[in-house]
């Protein structure tokens, strides 16, 4: 066993070239390379700058149904300086203190960035924000009527009212106080009434219940559009605020809180240096010395898995009578061996002989070895063990 | 390409010069370094083609021997090769092959100047029987910086056949010492087709009358009878049923693995007896076979075809298996059987067609019992246990009934624990030869 094989074979290379490796590669690499490229170009798709039109409803940039991008060119072709903003922060930025603050919706706006806004100098146009509206003036409710949308009529003395006729709108608000002037009354004979309008510390407050009649949808028709424009071109200057969810308060996150990169300012690219050595160490690692070797798995069920899940079947199905007699037939035949007792030897036979070797009495062997069947689990445990201690007794003798 | 890990220290060096100037055009040069070392060492490296790799293996081991896996590398290019080479085999010849964790392939550091050759020996503990055959050889080159390489796997061809361990050439002194005492004594009293004339003695107390030869003792004045010795140059015939039933685990082992251990004692027991020996693994076709009359050669012969045998999942073919014994005998013969007394085989396959062959042979069915049944049968502590134990009883009675079935019909039965299989069958074929039944 100590022989060598004859032949030494000797082996240079791997049969390649540098040619044929390359080729190799760029096969290899070629399914890689087309992925790539698809997620670069996907990636650029992806950045190129936003449509100008969003889906926000009451944007000034939004061309659907719901947005109010026709009122804001408009108001820009009348030469009316329109600025979109979605942060408190830079509506706040925005005001000029001689421009009108336009504030679309208001469940999106805390306590804080209301009050804000309520304290600047401007002409504010709130729309479709009664509890801003309730800020600024304690004594205006919203109104339980009204809730549908109808055609109404201006029943008021105010120019901007009065210049609009008839509008399209839902809702209203009640003044108790009776500092403000409310038109397009929710109903014949009632108090409340979709716009609403007053004077506050030297500057105006407009409010209207219905962003509806500001959308490209609804803006032409009845008196939509004069009552806007009217509403909103008051100065050069609108600052367009629709607040965002996203909005985290009235003051700018990144003027006053300084992070870990402002103070230490290594932080950033030793960062960043650590993902190359990331990857070197992926690369380090990713290149096997050689492939892996495979090798069949050799069978592993054991002899005896069979006779368990036969005893398995017994229990499951509660077989006392057949365990039991399973267990008497095994006893019986060993005893039968030891006994000298032929193979063909009958029950009475067997009976006889082990009665005369334990010193038992026959009536207890046979009901032992052939009495009927046990049926619970006690029963079965009995006799295993009694047939256990008869078969110890015969080999004692 | 490969990298190492000094690699990813350049790299990780180049934490200061960033941390110390935070700029993007900081981290572009360094990373730039790194490139540039590596694509240096790379370029300085010795091509892991230029080492000339040969392989020098013993033919054979027998299972759990150790073996050494020599590689040559002879560097025939102009370059030192500073290499790192592992020579990959098969986990299971592997020291470590059981390891919960795996075998790791040993890796060799081996530096290769241009012109000259070296060495490296990989240690392999063979633990499965069969072919062993080598993986590829993967040679790494290192530049001189040992900061990145090249690397190719290359095909150098080699195969170690693992013979079976034949544990149980312990039993073979005493065996064989039974044997010559059997030789000796020649005095078999009753003729029987295996035994052939050998003198004629005076009658002592105790002799069967039967065994008289009239003639002789008309001729003398005293009673002559005739004594016989067993035959020399009997057929011994040993088949092992590599089928599903074969690939059960006794113990530690598989049924096949007993099987494989008895029949080597037996053919080299036999061998030394002067019979001629010839061996047969069949399940649904032969997948070994092994004959040779001269006893030196007979281990190595029964062991070399005996090394591939594997457990195949299939139902033992007996009736082929009968036609493959009566082709290959034509006087009568010892056929054993290593299988299994497995009773739904049995019944449905061996009992129908083993007629045919103790109208002319003497069999014998060696199988391999398992004491975990044993076990099962005797703990009854609980119910569930007894419910085991009553499986376990009731399958006992199957396999002694067939048995009996077996015996019925003319065929010796041999059942033992797979450690005690080999000398139990190696007992049976003494007491048949003494007794002139083969």
């Amino acid at each position: 066993m100590s022989a060598t094989t004859a032949p030494v074979v000797e082996v240079v290379g791997d049969g390649s070239t540098g040619r044929s490796r390359a080729a190799g590669r760029w096969r290899r690499a070629r399914p890689w390379l087309v992925v790539l490229g698809v997620v670069l170009v996907g990636g650029l798709v992806l950045a190129l700058p936003a449509p100008p039109s969003s889906t926000t409803p009451g944007a000034p940039d939004n061309a659907g149904a719901s947005g109010a991008r026709a009122v804001a060119q408009v108001l820009e072709r009348q030469g009316v300086t329109v600025e979109h903003v979605t942060t408190t922060a830079a509506a706040l930025a925005a005001a000029t203190g001689d421009s009108t603050v336009l504030v679309v919706g208001d469940q999106w706006l805390t306590q804080e960035q209301t009050d804000a806004l309520v304290a600047l100098p401007d002409d504010l146009v709130l729309v479709d924000a009664g509890w801003a509206l309730s800020t600024i003036a304690p004594d205006v409710v919203t109104a339980g009527t009204g809730n549908t949308r109808e055609q109404r009529e201006a029943a008021c003395d105010d120019p901007d009212a009065v210049a609009a006729g008839t509008i399209t709108a839902a809702g209203g608000y009640v003044d108790l106080g009776g500092r403000a002037t409310t038109c397009f009354p929710t109903g014949p004979g009632l108090d409340g009434g979709a716009y609403l309008t007053l004077e506050q510390d030297g500057r105006r407050v407009t409010a209207l219940s219905d962003l509806h009649p500001l959308t490209n949808d609804a803006v032409d028709a009845d008196g939509n559009a004069a009552l806007v424009l009217r509403m909103l071109g008051r100065h050069d200057h609108l600052v367009w605020y629709v607040p965002s969810i996203d909005d985290l308060g009235p003051v700018d996150a990144g003027d006053d809180t300084a992070s870990l990169t402002d103070l230490v300012p290594w932080v950033r690219p030793v960062t960043g240096w650590l993902v190359l050595v990331l990857v070197v160490t992926v690369v380090w690692r990713a290149r096997r010395l050689g492939p892996v070797v495979a090798e069949p798995l050799p069978v592993v069920v054991r002899s005896a898995e069979t006779a368990r899940g036969r005893g398995r079947l017994y229990r499951r199905a509660r077989a006392h009578g057949h365990a039991a007699a399973a267990l008497r037939a095994g006893t019986a035949a060993r005893v039968a061996h030891r006994l000298g007792l032929p193979r063909s030897a009958d029950a009475p036979a067997l009976v006889d002989a082990l009665a005369r070797a334990t010193g038992r009495r026959a009536g207890d062997v046979e009901a032992l070895i052939y009495g009927p069947p046990p049926t619970d689990d006690a029963g079965l445990l009995r006799l295993a063990d009694d047939l256990h201690h008869l078969e110890s007794e015969v080999h004692r003798t | 390409m490969a990298l190492t890990s000094r690699a990813v220290l350049v790299a990780l060096a180049g934490i200061v010069p960033v941390a110390l100037l935070p700029a993007p055009l900081t981290v572009l040069v360094w990373a730039l370094v790194v490139v540039a070392v590596c694509a240096v060492d790379v370029a300085l490296a010795a091509s892991p083609r230029e080492l000339a790799v040969s392989r020098r293996l013993p033919p054979s081991v027998r299972l759990s021997g150790t073996v050494d896996a020599v590689l040559t590398l002879r560097n025939v290019g102009r370059r030192t090769s500073r290499a790192l080479v592992r020579d990959a085999w098969p986990p299971s010849t592997l020291p470590d092959g059981d390891a919960p964790t795996g075998a790791r392939t040993p890796r060799h550091r081996v530096d290769v100047p241009a012109g000259e050759q070296r060495r490296v020996t990989t240690t392999l503990v063979p633990t499965r029987r069969g072919d062993a055959v080598a993986d590829r050889v993967t040679v790494r080159t290192l530049g001189p910086l040992g900061v990145a390489g090249r690397q190719a796997t290359l095909d150098v061809p080699g195969r170690l056949r693992v013979l079976p361990e034949f544990a149980s050439r312990r039993h073979l002194p005493s065996r064989l010492a039974r044997l010559r005492e059997l030789d000796g004594r020649s005095a078999v009293q009753l003729r029987g087709a295996g035994t052939e004339f050998d003198s004629l003695r005076e009658y002592v107390d105790g002799d069967d009358v039967r065994s008289i030869d009239w003639r002789a003792t008309a001729r003398r004045r005293e009673v002559v009878v005739r004594t016989w010795r067993p035959e020399r140059d009997r057929h011994v015939l040993l088949v092992v049923d590599t089928s599903r039933t074969s690939a059960a685990r006794v113990l530690d082992g598989t049924r096949l693995e007993a099987s494989v251990e008895a029949a080597l004692l037996l053919g080299v027991l036999a061998a030394h007896a002067g019979d001629r020996v010839e061996l047969l693994a069949y399940d649904r076709r032969v997948r070994a076979r092994a004959a040779d009359s001269h006893s030196s050669r007979v281990l190595p012969a029964l062991a070399e075809a005996l090394a591939g045998v594997q457990p195949a999942l299939v139902e033992t073919d007996w009736p082929g298996l009968v036609g493959q014994v009566r082709s290959r005998l034509s006087r009568r013969a010892l056929v054993v059987l290593l299988t299994s007394l497995d009773p739904a085989s049995v019944e449905q396959g061996l009992l129908d067609v083993v007629g045919g062959l103790t109208r002319r042979h003497q069999v014998v069915l060696a199988s391999v019992a398992d004491p975990e049944l044993e076990e099962l049968r005797t703990s009854r502590r609980t119910v569930d246990e007894v419910f085991d134990a009553a499986a376990a009883e009731r399958t006992s009675l199957e396999r002694d009934a067939v048995a009996v079935r077996l015996r019925q019909r003319g065929v010796e039965v041999v059942e033992a624990s797979p450690d005690d299989l080999a000398p139990r069958l190696a007992d049976t074929y003494l007491a048949l030869k003494a007794s002139g039944r083969l």
